[in-house]
């Protein structure tokens, strides 16, 4: 894992590291803008734009009606002629109401149009539950990245960190292409909660304060080991972390694979680890039934079939939509027992 | 569309029809259809009639003057032209690779790790005992089981025991071996002189070494000069192995194991004896990991302690060749004319003529016989 | 309009011939819409079109080579043969794309709008769509926010009262769709399709009013499409539009008006104009010729042009 030069030893959390990002790109670039609900005057439900409107002024920090389609269309809109739109989508639970601007028009305009225009468009969409800080229920819990690795034309950014978050989003915005970049809810708080900064530390981070590109399909090896090769994304990669320092006490050498992004896919990465390992668990937050956790399952499968010492195996939520009482969400989503108990089926501690 | 279906015909043969006036109807996939008349005239000729499908493009009437000859047109209910073959290659789907025939693998539970390890290392998997869930085979399994067999001495007297287990996969794997590599040995004797004073400077500094270390490191340095030595067959693959690590056979009471000096080649002859005393320990008290017994990519069997003069040892598969050494014996040699007494060892060099030819093969030899007769200069 | 017209009936007889792979929606009848609407249009203004745009394609500065030779599916079409009919774009003539998601142009046009606003020029979107898509939620988001905003944006709504085969009456208890308008606080007018300057009059102003700043408009042009919704529509959609009705409009028929009213108003002579129809047919052949003695595009390339980067 190669490292910038740390120019300051400042930590940031995901919130502050996008906000950077956004800020950054809006400082070289006039023709990057930023809308959506609640972004402009609150700064963003989350904080991620706070402070911008101040800075560059309504025309380029915009908040808009509740207009899902008309907020993605627009951005859409503007792409094509010339301008570099961060649109944002306040829940990802709320992308069915735009889906055919996101999939029909954003995902297909450059490749129907035989390659002569190109849809910079970054839409930003919050994921995930927020277990143990709040229940967020059916219809603030959701992460539906899956989908959108299906649709052709489409990039998928599923950073985990602090520094991966900035990094990707800068690329993201001068990538050119459109691309969804997936932020789950649960990063952006660690800095004001202490009751998730102790479990997970690793949700805040260095950050360098220049301006800085993560390239798309470059996975990063979180934590290396030997015995089992453990692929995670986004909030997953902080309960893998846990979960693969505790059971390096027991003599089980696990290995943390961070995609960061879905599309594209860093395979190489993946089945080198594999290669090594011999056996793999794909942990990811989404319902079970043709989610990631299924599609890099299979890449695994093709092209390392031969050096599986085990069959891959899945942590994923269970197929229901995500309840409001904490105890049922806690066994519905994935949380740490359930990542042990997969790993503790193929590698036996020593 | 690719045909349609003539439902009915709303003018007669011998009609007088107009331009733009409604001839038939005529059925699609999806809906009902008029066709029109493309010309005034008198319609001649209802090629097909009522009830009929009728490929695209096909003549179905003919419209002209009365006593006209269209006794040529018959010849022009074409067929559609051709479809355009479409290529079945798709770029960038992914070419999942084709496992290999396994003759004798019918419903044995196994890894694919441990199939792959299988074949590479010429073990019959139906003779393993898997350890997995459900008795599956596991690499773990395999690696146990891949073991460099010797030359067996035969059994005295008359004691009846079935050859299974361990036993039976070693002469199983001797089987193949000899079955498969094409063995040639090749003998050299070695001036030991240097050796063993390299040997006797190394004890006197506190710092012991034995001759097989002297060996390893030899062996090594020749590896990384003949990669081709360094190399593995399999099936009609040959790999030239990026590492160099140097198996060293170790004799127990009813066993043989070969753990493996990882990396030889950068190793100092201090950190040799290091890695092989601990290694040839762990042998002895059979607490040696399956990882320190995999990845061997040369072999070396000293029997020499056991006076044994010289022997063709048999080579430990996928590897390419396997190196024998006798003992040091003190022994009458020409030098300059006149007969000196040194200190002499030979090497039998066994070699798989399937990959490497004889040439290459006494090359190495002699590149290794060259660095033993030099020993005191290797660097530390 | 004529060389749409004859592009279009063109496109019919290729079609029944089996020389189109795809679906076809043709814009027989409703011409003046498209001519009147982008005559107001500067090269550097922008459109954005529908499943039935080769007449707004056209009026936009099309060119038929490339245009044609896109339906026929070939390398050297507007979008190199991925497109076809329903998704044609020339980027270079403002035409933004075509979308067959009916509505799904409307809060583009505002996006560019806003792309325009926020870059300080004076160009304009023109956003073309049909009865149906007006009744769909990206028309109200779209509209809200062009309205809210006052995008340079004019939104040409086609009436041709049906959409496929449903009447716009059985849609909407708006006689005119127009009247939706108000409710986004923006200005509108309804005008008579058939009428090629009565549109070109109308957009013409609302153009001007857009590119003062002034906000978008809704110009409502009721008009007719002579042939069915798609080539193989039963009886060219008789199924469900009277043969009298079909015939009542196509009495309207917006060329053969304003070819009278120029042979009246002694601009032209008939000699002109039918050298003006002959030249078309010349050029539409022309542009069939280019088409088929084109390459069709490279199977290997079938993945090409996906991602920027």
């Amino acid at each position: 894992m190669r490292r910038r030069k740390m120019s300051e030893t400042r930590e940031l959390d995901f919130a502050e590291a996008i906000r950077e990002a956004i800020r950054q790109e809006m400082l070289r670039d006039k023709t990057v803008f930023v809308m959506g609900e609640d972004v402009g005057k609150f700064g963003g439900i989350f904080g991620c734009t706070k402070g911008l409107q101040e800075e560059f002024g309504e025309q380029r920090v915009r908040d808009t009606p509740i207009s899902e389609t008309a907020i993605v269309g627009a951005a859409v809109g503007a792409a094509v002629t010339g301008m570099h739109p961060i649109a944002e989508l306040e829940f990802m639970d709320f992308i069915g109401c735009c889906m055919d601007q996101v999939f029909n028009q954003m995902a297909k305009i450059r490749y129907m149009f035989g390659g002569s225009m190109k849809v910079p468009v970054v839409l930003r969409t919050p994921c995930g539950s927020r277990y143990p800080v709040a229940c967020g229920a059916a219809h603030h819990s959701q992460s539906l990245e899956a989908w959108f690795m299906h649709v052709p034309g489409l990039k998928v950014a599923t950073p985990s960190t602090p520094y991966d978050a900035k990094g990707l989003l800068i690329s993201a915005i001068r990538g050119e292409d459109p691309t969804l970049f997936v932020e789950h809810k649960l990063l952006y708080y660690a800095k004001r909660m202490p009751r998730l900064r102790e479990p997970y530390p690793t949700l805040i981070g260095k950050v360098p304060e220049e301006p800085y590109v993560i390239p798309f399909g470059k996975a990063d090896i979180k934590r290396p080991g030997e015995d089992i090769t453990l692929v995670a994304t986004m909030m997953m990669i902080h309960k893998a972390l846990r979960v693969a320092e505790d059971l390096s006490k027991k003599g089980i050498s696990v290995e943390v694979v961070d995609p960061r992004t879905l599309v594209p896919l860093d395979k190489q990465t993946i089945i080198s680890s594999v290669k090594k390992t011999g056996k793999v668990i794909v942990a990811s937050e989404d319902a079970r039934t043709g989610g990631v956790a299924a599609e890099i399952a299979t890449v695994i499968m093709e092209e390392a079939f031969d050096y599986l010492d085990a069959p891959v195996r899945r942590v994923s939520a269970l197929d229901v939509p995500i309840p409001y009482a904490p105890v049922l969400e806690s066994t519905v989503v994935p949380q740490e027992r359930h990542i042990t108990e997969a790993v503790l089926e193929l590698v036996e501690p020593k | 569309m690719e045909e349609g279906l003539v439902a009915k015909w709303l003018k007669h043969e011998g009609d007088t029809v107009s331009e733009g006036e409604a001839l038939c109807e005529v059925e699609t996939e999806k809906t009902t259809d008029e066709i029109q008349a493309p010309a005034s005239g008198t319609l001649l000729k209802i090629v097909h009639e009522a009830g009929k499908a009728v490929p695209v493009n096909a003549v179905i009437a003919v419209i002209g003057s009365p006593g006209e000859d269209i006794s040529y047109i018959a010849e022009l209910s074409a067929a559609p032209s051709p479809a355009v073959a479409l290529p079945t290659e798709r770029p960038e789907v992914t070419r999942v690779p084709a496992a290999e025939a396994e003759p004798l693998a019918e419903r044995v539970r196994i890894s694919p790790s441990a199939r792959r390890l299988a074949r590479e290392r010429g073990i019959d998997i139906s003779r393993i005992k898997g350890t997995g869930p459900g008795g599956r085979i596991v690499a773990e399994d395999i690696l146990k089981a891949a073991e460099i067999p010797k030359a067996v001495p035969s059994a005295e007297g008359y004691k009846s025991t079935s050859l299974a287990g361990h036993r039976k996969v070693i002469a199983d794997r001797l089987s193949l071996s000899a079955r498969t590599a094409v063995h040639v040995p090749i003998t050299m004797e070695v001036d030991m002189t240097s050796a063993a004073k390299l040997k006797a400077d190394r004890e006197m500094a506190g710092a012991e070494i034995s001759y097989n270390d002297l060996i390893i490191k030899v062996v090594a340095k020749a590896l990384e000069e003949f990669p081709r030595v360094n190399t593995m067959l399999l099936g009609d693959e040959l790999r030239t192995m990026d590492e160099v690590n140097v198996g060293l056979a170790v004799g127990l009471e009813d066993d043989l194991l070969v753990p493996v000096v990882k990396n030889a080649n950068r190793l100092s002859l201090a950190e040799i004896s290091k890695t092989a005393n601990t290694l040839i320990e762990k042998a002895r008290s059979h607490a040696l990991t399956t990882k320190e017994m995999s990845g061997g990519t040369f072999t070396i069997s000293n029997l020499g302690m056991y006076e044994v003069d010289l022997f063709a040892p048999v080579i430990n598969p996928p590897e390419t060749a396997i190196l024998g050494v006798g003992r040091i014996v003190q022994k009458p040699v020409v030098v300059e004319g006149s007969v000196a007494i040194k200190p002499v060892t030979t090497l039998t060099l066994v070699f798989d003529h399937r990959v490497v030819d004889g040439v290459l093969a006494a090359k190495f030899l002699q590149r290794v016989k060259q660095l033993l007769e030099s020993a005191q200069k290797l660097a530390a | 309009m004529l060389r749409i017209r004859r592009f279009e009936e063109k496109l019919a007889e290729e079609s029944a011939q089996g020389n189109i792979p795809g679906l076809l929606h043709l814009y027989v009848g409703e011409e003046a819409v498209a001519v009147g609407a982008c005559s107001a249009l500067r090269k550097e203004d922008y459109i954005t079109s529908t499943h039935r745009g080769h007449g707004h394609c056209i009026a936009k500065g099309g060119d038929l080579r490339k245009m044609m030779a896109e339906l026929f599916a070939k390398e050297t079409g507007y979008c190199k043969g991925r497109g076809g009919s329903m998704h044609i774009a020339a980027p270079e003539i403002g035409i933004v794309g075509c979308s067959a998601i009916a509505g799904a142009g409307i809060p583009i046009a505002a996006g560019v709008g806003l792309s325009i606003q926020m870059r300080k020029t004076d160009q304009v979107c023109l956003s073309f769509f049909g009865d149906g898509a007006s009744n769909t939620g990206a028309f109200h988001e779209g509209m809200n926010m062009a309205a809210l905003w006052q995008l340079p944006v004019i939104y040409v709504l086609e009436n041709n009262r049906y959409a496929i085969s449903v009447p716009a009456a059985r849609s909407t208890k708006l006689a005119n769709i127009a009247d939706r308008a108000t409710a986004y606080g923006m200005a509108s007018t309804v005008i008579d399709g058939m009428d090629v300057l009565s549109v070109y009059d109308a957009v013409s102003k609302a153009v001007e009013r857009a590119r003062r700043g002034e906000g978008p408009t809704l110009v409502e042009c009721k008009t007719y499409r002579f042939r069915g919704h798609h080539e193989g529509d039963p009886k060219r959609g008789e199924t469900y539009r009277s043969r009298e009705e079909i015939e009542e409009w196509e009495k309207r028929d917006a060329i053969v008006r304003l070819g009278d009213r120029l042979i009246k108003e002694k601009k032209a002579t008939q000699t002109e104009l039918d050298a003006i129809s002959q030249e078309t047919l010349r050029e539409i052949d022309d542009a069939v010729a280019f088409a088929k003695q084109s390459p069709a595009p490279k199977p290997e390339d079938a993945t090409s042009n996906l991602f920027v980067s």
